[in-house]
């Protein structure tokens, strides 16, 4: 308690003396001497993200340092400071922390990552020798498909694999709403959601499930997208819309990084590019770094923009 | 824990009598709530409107409080830091060979040869496999948690051992510790701590602290009172006494408390992982969990459970003399050579790092990716066999599970079994029960009828819609009739504290998942225990496997099992299973080995065939120890009900689970504490059991 008025005057007082020091153009660089902390959540796809605006950063001239973060724990250091910035934040699996933050302006949300998503219900390819008619909808209504997909759990309804409880579940709120005999089982994790994926396609058991790209999963099985049911009411309860993906940041990070605020501000991701990264770091077993480092050598009339908008 | 005097028994014909009218009223009690059902649904779904909401409670107490205490945990947060920084600095910096240098004369000193040989070997692996740095990580939180726990540990046990007065509410604070999942005081901590790699070593510290108290108090109880006397009498000083005669005495239960302090704080690393921070080697299990990649989960799943066999190893050989004496490599490995190589090793190592930089790197290895066969071959299994694995889910689906969760009157429907019941079948199997409740009454007395006619019951209605009111007054009959009116009171309360917390539904869940994986366990896991008791072979098969599926994560064994069986309660049940097999086996195999010979000869004297030798003579002598496995299948189960959560389960491991993903520190507590409440009901009950069956079997034995 009592030490943090000392720590701060000293910060002050460092700050005031790299301020002095700075040469000319990088007035606008701030704490360049202490890292950006970035967090390496849980997937590979926010891993290349990630990476890429670290190389960017340390392109700038900032220490960046990468950290593993769970996906809810990473807003508690956020919101203090103790993470820097979230390059990637799928806006529907934020839990409770993140409007608590956001409202208490802890954190900052800044902007679209522009990643093309999609989130609906998807099945493996050979469903549709069992039931014709998809990606209708209406295929799945068919007794023959609901036999198909129906479990001694769920008997006599389908079994839809939904999203694990703590996502929430708006698939239960749709499959009311059109009256479709099926019930959802949540999945527990996202390795149960894959491990399901793989188990259908190796063995050719039907699976009806939720998920979302872009998504390494989706590289290498082959899988159609369901055609959805016309929405009951346009809210989030009752449709599945592709999930907006934001950068956020500590609420002090404008401040502190200038120029990384404004790059961070810039910097977007293409959801082809994240993919195909994604498949060589998991299956061909290629080092993040070097991938990254890869794609941002091959690339540079993309992110050049970036930079000399953070350098101006 | 507590002990509940239960050697003082009431008239025999008294009791029986009290007892036999206060179960057949529960009986009656019971039936009238399921003829009532229709028309009062209340007596099976708990009402709403009883409902308070504890957790919202918790929450809005938490954002009034945490804000004014946050600054004396975030300076503690702070404080703790710059050490965790430091160990990980430190051991990253360390070259390899160093490491492993002095690791080596580490086990030479307390093992010998054989358990060097091993650390190499294990330290080895950590290279080949590629996940040196994150061992080193993990190996850091160990080496601070575990001074943290044991310094508490002992203060606090120290405390229970002085001042007995506070040692009640002293053991019952330990219980809580241990029992509340740890997912469930993630967020409490997060919010407390902050973000970063001082939560997980928070909740290490926390888990692995009571080990060490319960030893403490128990070494220092044990101190001969002619050994205190001794000292008095050569003129201690209080302090003296305490710290060179009661202490060293002490000191073998100590270090056997330090020894379970280590491995609790290592098995807290995968669940320190979940919120991250660093680079451990419980974030590289977790992570192949996600991805569902079994061949990468094993490889760094072995990696925590070489480690745990280690640091047990060692700790172990440092906390027991050999009965034999130290080995020659022993005794040559004073602590002064000890010392001197371990200088010897920094220096050199300091020298490698300034002169020779980039000597011994870590060697690249590929093991990761080639690992990637075990996934293939993962897949092909699945591919080939998937009509055996479904066939047989779904018969243990609709023999057991459904009938058990849903009831008779639930399951025999025409989508599940293909006929509904008519009120003549229900007549067929009320007389059945009736004729086996009346045979159990003939052989065994009237408990195990109304054991029986419980069981019907349960059977007839399901746990999901048994009445409540019955069930909470059964387990408080119980308990009162095993250990008296204390505990009773204890798990009527606890039961209520589930219930109004609106929770029901989960409650019914997991003890449904945790009484079939119990007795399913005791079955399998009690078979093979005998069978391992009478043959050398397969008890030296059945040793490692028990070793694995202990100290391997249960993350690992999640992925093969949800590819055979799907998400599910088939796959959390056998997720479960894995984990709570390992007690009956262990138990009932020491608890036969370990019968007094004299009397299993004289009964095979008196010409009794091997099967009446194990029934009549080696099980009741033996009983004790299997009353002590069957309370430890039971943690074990109940710990699990958290993990299988991650396969999709419906109980309050789940809840645990939503509450940390939601970051609802409320509903986290709630649920962590029902979870925490049955574990500690379940100990008492079993415990209070085993002393009946002991009195029993000393009455039998006069």
């Amino acid at each position: 308690m009592l030490k943090r008025p000392v720590w701060n005057v000293a910060g002050i007082a460092l700050a005031l003396v790299l301020a002095a020091n700075a040469p000319a153009g990088s007035a606008g660089l701030g704490a360049k001497d202490e890292p950006i902390k970035l967090p390496m959540l849980e997937w590979t796809g926010q891993h290349v993200s990630t990476h890429i605006a670290g190389q960017l950063l340390q392109k700038l001239g900032y220490k960046v340092e990468y950290v593993t973060a769970g996906i809810f724990p990473q807003f508690s250091g956020l919101a203090d400071g103790t993470i820097s910035a979230s390059v990637e934040v799928w806006l529907n699996n934020t839990g409770d922390i993140y409007p608590k933050a956001l409202a208490a302006k802890q954190i900052e949300d800044i902007g679209s990552l522009d990643l093309a998503t999609r989130e609906g219900w998807i099945y493996p390819k050979f469903m549709e020798q069992v039931c014709p008619g998809l990606p209708d909808w209406t295929a799945l209504n068919k007794p023959e498909c609901v036999q198909a997909l129906s479990t001694p759990e769920t008997a006599p309804n389908g079994r839809f694999l939904d999203y694990p409880s703590e996502w929430g579940s708006r698939s239960a709120t749709i499959l009311a709403d059109n009256n479709m005999p099926y019930t959802a089982v949540p999945s527990g994790s996202e390795g149960a959601l894959v491990a399901e994926l793989e188990a259908a396609e190796a063995a050719k058991t039907p699976l009806l499930m939720m998920f979302w790209g872009p998504h390494y999963a989706l590289a290498e099985n082959d899988v159609g997208w369901v055609r959805m049911p016309p929405c009951k009411e346009q809210t989030s309860e009752h449709c599945i819309t592709p999930p907006d993906v934001n950068k956020v940041v500590w609420s002090g990070f404008g401040a502190k990084w200038p120029a990384a605020y404004i790059l961070l501000k810039e910097f977007k991701v293409n959801a082809q590019e994240q993919q195909k990264m994604m498949l060589a770091i998991d299956k061909k077993g290629q080092d993040l770094d070097a991938v990254v480092k890869e794609w941002v050598d091959g690339h540079e009339s993309i992110w050049q923009p970036w930079i000399d908008a953070a350098k101006k | 824990m507590t002990a509940v005097s239960g050697t003082q028994r009431l008239p025999q014909s008294v009791a029986v009598d009290a007892g036999f009218t206060a179960w057949a009223a529960l009986i009656v009690l019971t039936l009238v709530c399921i003829v009532l059902q229709d028309s009062l649904p209340w007596v099976v779904t708990f009402p709403t409107a009883w409902q308070v909401p504890i957790a919202a409670a918790i929450n809005v107490m938490s954002d009034g409080v945490v804000p004014v205490i946050q600054p004396l945990f975030r300076s503690i947060s702070a404080l703790l830091d710059v050490p965790m920084r430091g160990m990980q600095a430190c051991l990253s910096w360390l070259p390899w060979p160093a490491t492993m240098a002095i690791v080596v004369v580490l086990s030479l000193k307390s093992g010998g040869y054989r358990l060097a040989l091993f650390s190499v070997i294990a330290l080895g692996y950590m290279i080949i496999a590629g996940y040196w740095p994150q061992s080193m990580n993990t190996l850091g939180l160990v080496l601070l948690a575990v001074p943290i726990a044991v310094g508490l540990g002992f203060a606090l046990g120290l405390l229970g051992y002085r001042f007995p007065r506070f040692r009640p509410g002293l053991l019952a604070f330990l219980d809580l510790m241990q029992t509340v999942p740890a997912f469930a005081y993630l967020i409490p901590l997060l919010l407390l701590f902050g973000f970063g790699p001082v939560v997980g070593l928070i909740a290490s510290a926390i888990y692995a602290t009571p080990p060490m108290v319960r030893n403490t108090m128990l070494g220092l109880d044990r101190v001969p009172s002619d050994i205190t006397e001794a000292g008095l009498m050569s003129g201690c000083t209080r302090r003296q006494q305490f710290w060179h005669v009661e202490v060293p005495t002490a000191l073998p239960q100590i270090l056997v408390g330090f020894n379970q302090s280590t491995m609790a704080a290592l098995s807290m690393v995968i669940v320190a992982a979940i919120i991250g921070g660093f680079e451990d080697i419980g974030w590289e299990v977790l992570s192949s969990m996600r991805k569902a990649e079994f061949g990468q989960s094993i490889l760094s799943g072995l990696v925590i459970a070489l480690l745990a066999i280690l640091i047990d190893r060692l700790t172990l050989g440092f906390a027991k003399e050999r009965p034999n004496g130290p080995t020659p490599i022993m005794a040559w490995m004073s602590w002064r050579r000890l010392a001197a190589i371990v200088v010897i090793a920094l220096v050199a190592a300091a020298a490698q790092r300034f002169f020779l930089p980039d000597a011994w790197a870590l060697p690249s290895t590929t093991l990761r990716e080639q690992i990637g066969i075990v996934n293939v071959a993962l897949t092909s299994v699945v591919r080939d066999y998937a009509g055996f694995f479904n066939g047989a889910r779904n018969v243990v689906l609709y023999s057991l599970l459904l009938p058990l969760r849903l009831g008779i009157v639930g399951a025999a429907t025409p989508a599940l079994w293909g006929f509904a019941v008519t009120p003549p079948m229900i007549a067929v199997y009320v007389a059945l029960w009736l004729a086996i409740a009346g045979l159990a009454m003939k052989a065994y007395g009237w408990q195990l009828a109304v054991a029986t006619c419980m069981a019907g019951l349960l059977l007839f209605q399901g746990f999901a819609g048994f009445p409540w009111p019955a069930l909470v007054l059964g387990i408080g009959l119980l308990a009162f009739r095993l250990a008296g009116i204390g505990l009773a009171c204890f798990a009527m309360l606890g039961f209520g504290f589930i219930l109004v917390s609106g929770l029901s539904a989960p409650l019914s869940q997991s003890m449904y998942l945790t009484l079939l994986a119990v007795i399913l366990c005791l079955i399998l896991g009690g078979s093979l225990g005998v069978w391992a008791a009478h043959s050398e072979r397969v008890s030296k098969i059945l040793r490692p496997i028990c070793d694995g599926l202990q100290t391997v994560p249960q993350f690992v064994f999640l992925i093969p099992a949800l590819m055979f069986f799907k998400v599910g309660e088939f796959t959390a049940l056998i997720a479960i299973m894995l984990y709570a097999i390992v007690p009956p086996i262990r138990y009932v195999e020491h608890g036969l080995r370990n019968v007094r010979a004299d009397v299993v000869e004289a009964v095979r004297q008196m010409g009794a065939t091997p099967s009446q030798v194990l029934m009549h003579a080696k099980f009741p002598l033996a009983l004790p120890v299997i009353m002590l496995g069957i309370n430890q299948t039971i943690m074990a189960a109940l710990s699990m009900l958290a993990i299988a959560a991650l396969v999709g389960t419906r109980d309050l491991g789940q809840q645990v689970y939503i509450a940390l993903g939601k970051a609802d520190a409320g509903l986290g507590i709630v649920a962590g504490l029902s979870i925490a409440f049955l574990a500690i009901l379940a100990d008492r009950l079993t415990q209070a059991g085993a002393r009946q069956a002991g009195s029993i079997e000393s009455h039998w034995k006069s």
